[in-house]
């Protein structure tokens, strides 16, 4: 698609207060064209209250903020045409077919009955409901809702696409499909899409660029990879096959790390750029005559991140799905 | 190698981005998808129109032997008929105001609120599927009438008159609950207002004609625009064509459907007011 569709974000310095409460106290940043970018936060962290003012459902209460070059307080008929919007709660009639949804979804952005129909059968293949269109939503499982709910955000082409925790209560393979489709709408379509989530791995995953909201105030914004470079530690494990070489491979090293930490028989290096770093950590090791049993590199994850930047925990017990792998949520500390 | 970028309908989509769909067509989409959901919860329409075929059967034969006083020589189905049919709109009413309800805890309603759609078709979307609805509960109503061997003064003609006196009035009530329903946004308090309009159809000639009200009462009924609507029908039903009773209940109903509407209209605006 063209490059001249201008497709960005921009939030300066913006402010929702209820009453004394500030739920977003002062949040600026840039989501440039065609780019996927975390919203990322624990529960109540701002997240939706931002949504809501960036697709013009509640107004700022300071600070300005535009969606394809058009303000979300005066212009925010322009701003719906050419936003999709899938909210937190998925917003459709359980007694409605998907068909019938699709095609008043279409209607009502100035398409006849027919260009609806087609467009309805568009968007049921894409999000591959096209053999449940006739079902009532209420039968539909949680995945299949939000795929449609998708659907129905994509129905007018929107530029943007604001993704308000589109995985948040999903199975993980139903997870793993919505991942699919994000990425899959961003390549092809070149869309931007904002995602609010409060899963470090699908932020990891998905987004080209990321910002943490905590409390309301932006803890930390970048790419997945320079946040955890700059945030996060890395480590290379050695592992010896005894106590003294452990001791002996500690001293050798220190100098050349920012932090040590023995592990059994497993010597921790924690620094920056640890993969650059291996080939010198091993002449050094081998120079004075130690033998590695094995050796391993831990990359830093957001979940580091998170740490570092809002000095909150991070809680993965208690994630809605059995979390096999990495996965965790974000919660505040109790 | 993408569905949509390859796609004629798709950039005809995007063609079509400045394009508005005609007020008319918005309305009628919005009425359309009101009557659909509400023919698929038949359970929410049954128990009125039973109740409502109920009390004409029981009106008719209580009070038959007394209206001989007032209705000689004429038949007290066709005065009862009347208010058996307003009842059965009111008891009815609230399933517009519910199904508004429904719309907003199911995000539905703020899915369309997102859309370039206009706000009052929204809400006359909502008003017109329960009128229509209402319309329907009204014609069983009516039809049994007709079974118990109703004979209309104005013949068939004045059948068609009654009922769309009904519609009327059924937009004013729908509109009335569509209004809380927004205001609240509680299936509760919506169930709850369509009691309200249950004193105007008692405050009024119901079991007997306005003259032989007298007192309290009698000037209730006078300022209960139910009272202009009964003897409209009753007109129609029992008398013939009466140029100004049937102008009288016409004014009053559309001055209802006109002022619920309006209700509802700044009922969603407050709703929706961005803060």
């Amino acid at each position: 698609m063209s490059n001249q569709v201008n497709r960005e974000i921009v939030v300066e310095n913006l402010i929702k207060r209820y009453g004394d409460f500030a739920a977003v106290k002062g949040v600026s940043f840039k989501v440039e064209s065609g780019e996927i970018f975390g919203f990322l936060g624990p529960n109540g962290a701002g997240k939706s209250t931002t949504v809501s003012m960036l697709t013009t459902l509640s107004l700022p209460t300071e600070g300005r903020a535009t969606v394809g070059g058009y303000d979300v307080v005066s212009q925010a008929a322009e701003v719906r045409r050419i936003a999709g919007v899938a909210l937190q709660e998925v917003g459709i009639d359980p007694l409605m077919k998907a068909m019938e949804l699709l095609t008043i979804q279409c209607q009502t952005f100035g398409m006849s009955r027919k260009q609806a129909q087609g467009r309805a059968h568009e968007l049921l293949d894409l999000v591959k409901l096209s053999a449940f269109m006739d079902r009532r939503v209420g039968k539909y499982s949680g995945g299949m809702r939000r795929r449609l709910d998708l659907a129905l955000a994509l129905a007018h082409e929107p530029e943007v696409l604001f993704l308000d925790e589109p995985t948040t209560g999903l199975d993980p393979a139903s997870r793993r499909d919505i991942w699919e489709e994000v990425r899959r709408l961003n390549t092809r379509l070149g869309i931007t899409i904002f995602l609010t989530t409060q899963y470090l791995e699908e932020a990891d995953l998905l987004a080209n660029r990321i910002a943490i909201i905590n409390n309301g105030v932006i803890a930390a914004e970048g790419t997945p990879q320079a946040l955890k470079a700059q945030l996060g530690s890395e480590s290379i494990n050695l592992t010896f096959g005894d106590a003294d070489s452990v001791t002996r491979a500690e001293a050798e090293l220190a100098e050349m790390v920012e932090r040590t930490q023995v592990d059994h028989h497993t010597l921790r290096l924690y620094l920056s750029h640890a993969a650059n770093a291996v080939p010198a950590v091993v002449n050094r090791v081998q120079s004075v005559g130690l033998v590695l049993q094995s050796l391993t590199l831990t990359q830093p994850t957001l979940d580091d991140v998170f740490l570092k930047v809002t000095g909150e925990r991070l809680e993965t017990k208690d994630a809605p799905q059995p979390a096999k792998g990495s996965r965790s949520r974000m919660a505040r500390a109790s | 190698m993408s569905v949509i970028t390859t796609s004629a309908l798709g950039m005809a989509a995007k063609g079509e981005r400045t394009a508005r769909m005609p007020f008319w067509l918005q309305v009628s989409t919005m009425t359309w998808r009101n009557l659909l959901v509400a023919f698929r919860t038949p359970a929410a329409l049954i128990p009125s129109i039973l109740i409502s075929v109920f009390f004409t059967l029981v009106y008719k034969d209580l009070l038959s032997g007394a209206a001989a006083f007032f209705l000689p020589g004429k038949d007290y189905l066709g005065f009862v008929l009347p208010i058996s049919i307003i009842s059965a709109s009111l008891s009815g009413a609230g399933v517009a105001g519910q199904s508004v309800v429904r719309d907003i805890e199911s995000g539905y309603f703020n899915k369309l609120l997102l859309t370039p759609i206009s706000r009052a078709a929204i809400v006359l979307g909502a008003i017109l599927g329960g009128a229509i609805v209402l319309t329907l509960q009204t014609s069983v109503v009516m039809l049994t009438g007709l079974l118990l061997g109703l004979q209309p003064a104005t013949g068939i003609g004045g059948v068609f008159a009654v009922l769309g006196y009904g519609l009327l009035l059924g937009m004013g009530f729908a509109g009335f609950t569509v209004a809380i329903a927004l205001r609240s946004g509680s299936a509760g308090a919506t169930q709850g207002a369509t009691f309200l309009f249950f004193p105007l159809t008692f405050i009024t000639a119901t079991f007997t004609p306005v003259e032989l009200l007298s007192g309290w009462i009698k000037t209730a009924a006078q300022l209960n625009p139910i009272t202009y609507l009964l003897e409209a029908m009753r007109a129609l039903l029992l008398t013939g064509w009466e140029a100004d009773a049937m102008l009288r209940g016409f004014l009053t109903c559309a001055a209802l459907a006109l002022l619920m509407f309006t209700f509802a209209f700044f009922s969603l605006r407050a709703r929706t007011q961005r803060r």
